[in-house]
């Protein structure tokens, strides 16, 4: 893989900043950060991997991030032709990736999984398509290239307090029309994020009635794990929120562990629970298509395994 | 307030099969409405209710699906007034910054308060479609809009849900927004609104009626793929009486450490 001669690299989140200055690091030879807030911010930036911090100032309440997309366009633009721009792929990542694709004429790519720069042939990303169905792999034309990427598809950088540099300071361009933040508050916690549960059980049809649910939240207690269930089990019997369905337009787990119940293993599901470490399935029926899936299976009645399970784990 | 609501037509993602070269068949998934754009719709028909004097016009490009009646009565019969579609057979597989171009030429035409937009769609759920048709119209555009504070004309005050906060947003209008899939539950159309959706106007608009510009080539599609699958162990024990059970759950033990 070739390198870019810069990489630009922002993240509103400073969680996320280790992974985006990894990225730039990995595909550019100078790594060009972005950085809205304090003193620390730009130290942290340099000593990330950073070889230039563009310095847009303190955090201003009363504007939003998106407001400094003409300000990040001006920069970039003057700079070097062919160059990546890395974002997190989180919603105010998304939504400066494009109102700069717009502003430089740019091609812009989301959510990616892997990011490539290939010889004088552009920039390459895999991102999910179809509800995880599929991975689409899109190749950005314009020579400047906009890409926000996913968590964990860069080892994060460490920091090195030896790396230093004086950052670079970026004059505010008002935006043309721009949206006034009136109030900011924390975000409530969501009930239930399934997506990083390390133990899932799902149900789905084969579970048979609704009473049937207390064994299995009872075993799910037992064993640690978070409960699931199949698109029929939250759209059509209304039996688990909608948080809780995996696969296509649902959540998407990677678990260590993933039993299925009662599931048939449809592909729209399965693409869900296809990462987990282990998939374990009990099914009363032989040919279902979940026990290609599954690395243990049994074929038999639920309400004979589930209940033997329990006691077998109570302790 | 003229609000234009933009929507997708997306293969039924139930429907559509893998092929053994790891392609995608999608002859068996019929067009639908993509899920996110029914918040859209949704949100249209609340705003619509707060401001009273309000027209709401659904808007759609693509290919011939959007020539089929049924899918056209399904978008009116979800409470807009009425209908213009663009149709082309080179927008079967456009790609976002294709889409985002085509709108904004489209919207140009026929005027607008408020566009709102889905977050991303069924298929290749890029998320910017919303928001690059709103920075070409050049005028205020956000994702992420989670609720409609108020609305009156001019102005409207909306939350937003981003990872870490709620942002509460006042956008003086022109505007485009596009919203989350938590914004609202959308309704399901009834008998009555099923049979309105059939005396409401719809037009047809072709490239040359919105003079559309020529488009940059900023991106090409690649390859769409199912991923590759992780080789499973696939031990299967045939039966479920007390030592098969035991067997399985000597598994299990294992795959828990």
């Amino acid at each position: 893989m070739s390198k870019l001669s810069n990489v630009w690299v922002f993240s509103d989140i400073a969680s996320r900043l280790p992974e985006v200055i990894a990225g730039g690091v990995q595909l550019g030879e100078k790594v060009s950060a972005f950085v809205l807030g304090s003193e620390d911010d730009i130290t942290k930036a340099y000593s990330l991997g950073a070889t230039h911090v563009y310095y847009l100032g303190e955090k201003d309440t009363s504007k939003i991030i998106e407001d400094y997309a003409e300000t990040m366009a001006h920069a970039i633009s003057n700079g070097d032709s062919n160059t990546l721009m890395l974002l997190g792929a989180t919603k105010r990542g998304k939504a400066l990736a494009a109102k700069l694709g717009v502003q430089l004429k740019a091609g812009v790519i989301n959510d990616a999984s892997e990011v490539s720069v290939a010889d004088g042939d552009g920039v390459t990303a895999k991102h999910m398509v179809y509800g995880g169905l599929a991975i689409g792999e899109e190749k950005i034309l314009s020579p400047i290239a906009l890409v926000t990427i996913g968590n964990g598809i860069f080892e994060a950088a460490q920091a090195d307090s030896s790396k230093t540099g004086e950052a670079i300071s970026v004059s505010f361009i008002e935006p043309k029309s721009s949206i006034k933040c009136i109030e900011r508050r924390a975000k409530q916690g969501k009930s239930v994020d399934l997506g990083k549960a390390k133990r899932v059980i799902a149900i789905g049809s084969g579970i048979g009635k609704q009473e049937n649910l207390q064994m299995v939240a009872e075993l799910g207690a037992i064993l640690g794990a978070e409960l699931g269930c199949s698109r029929p089990i939250a759209e059509t019997e209304k039996w688990m929120e909608r948080e809780r369905y995996i696969g296509v337009s649902g959540v998407m787990l990677k678990p260590d562990l993933y039993l299925a119940l009662g599931i048939s293993g449809q592909i729209q599901h399965m693409v869900g629970a296809l990462s987990s470490k282990t998939i374990l399935a009990v099914n009363k029926d032989k040919n279902a298509p979940i026990f290609q899936y599954a690395d243990y299976g049994i074929v038999g009645d639920l309400n004979k395994v589930v209940p033997a399970l329990i006691s077998a784990f109570k302790g | 307030m003229k609000i234009i609501t933009c929507y997708k037509l997306v293969p039924e993602e139930q429907d559509i099969a893998v092929k053994a070269d790891a392609s995608l068949d999608t002859s068996k998934a019929a067009p639908k409405i993509s899920q996110f754009d029914l918040n859209a719709i949704e949100t249209a028909v609340e705003i619509k209710a707060l401001v009273g004097e309000c027209k709401i016009t659904a808007l759609s490009i693509g290919g011939k699906a959007l020539d089929n009646p049924k899918a056209r009565k399904d978008i009116l019969s979800r409470g807009p007034d009425d209908l213009t579609v663009v149709v082309d057979e080179k927008f079967e597989q456009a790609l976002p910054h294709q889409t985002a171009r085509v709108l904004a030429a489209a919207a140009q035409k026929t005027g607008f308060d408020l566009i709102i937009c889905g977050d991303g769609s069924g298929d290749l759920y890029a998320q910017q479609v919303g928001l690059q048709l709103g920075e070409l119209l050049e005028v205020a555009t956000i994702n992420a809009v989670s609720k409609i504070v108020s609305a009156q004309d001019g102005k409207i005050t909306v939350e937003r849900a981003l990872d870490d906060e709620v942002e509460v947003l006042e956008i003086t209008l022109p505007a485009v927004i596009s919203v989350s899939a938590d914004i609202n539950e959308p309704s399901i159309p009834s008998m009555k609104t099923i049979l309105a959706a059939a005396r409401k106007p719809v037009t047809k608009l072709s490239v040359e009626d919105i003079e559309l510009a020529e488009i940059p080539v900023l991106v090409e599609s690649v390859s769409v793929l199912a991923p590759e699958h992780t080789e499973r162990k696939q031990i299967i024990i045939h039966g479920d009486d007390e030592a098969q059970i035991a067997e399985f759950a000597e598994h299990l033990r294992k795959a828990l450490k």
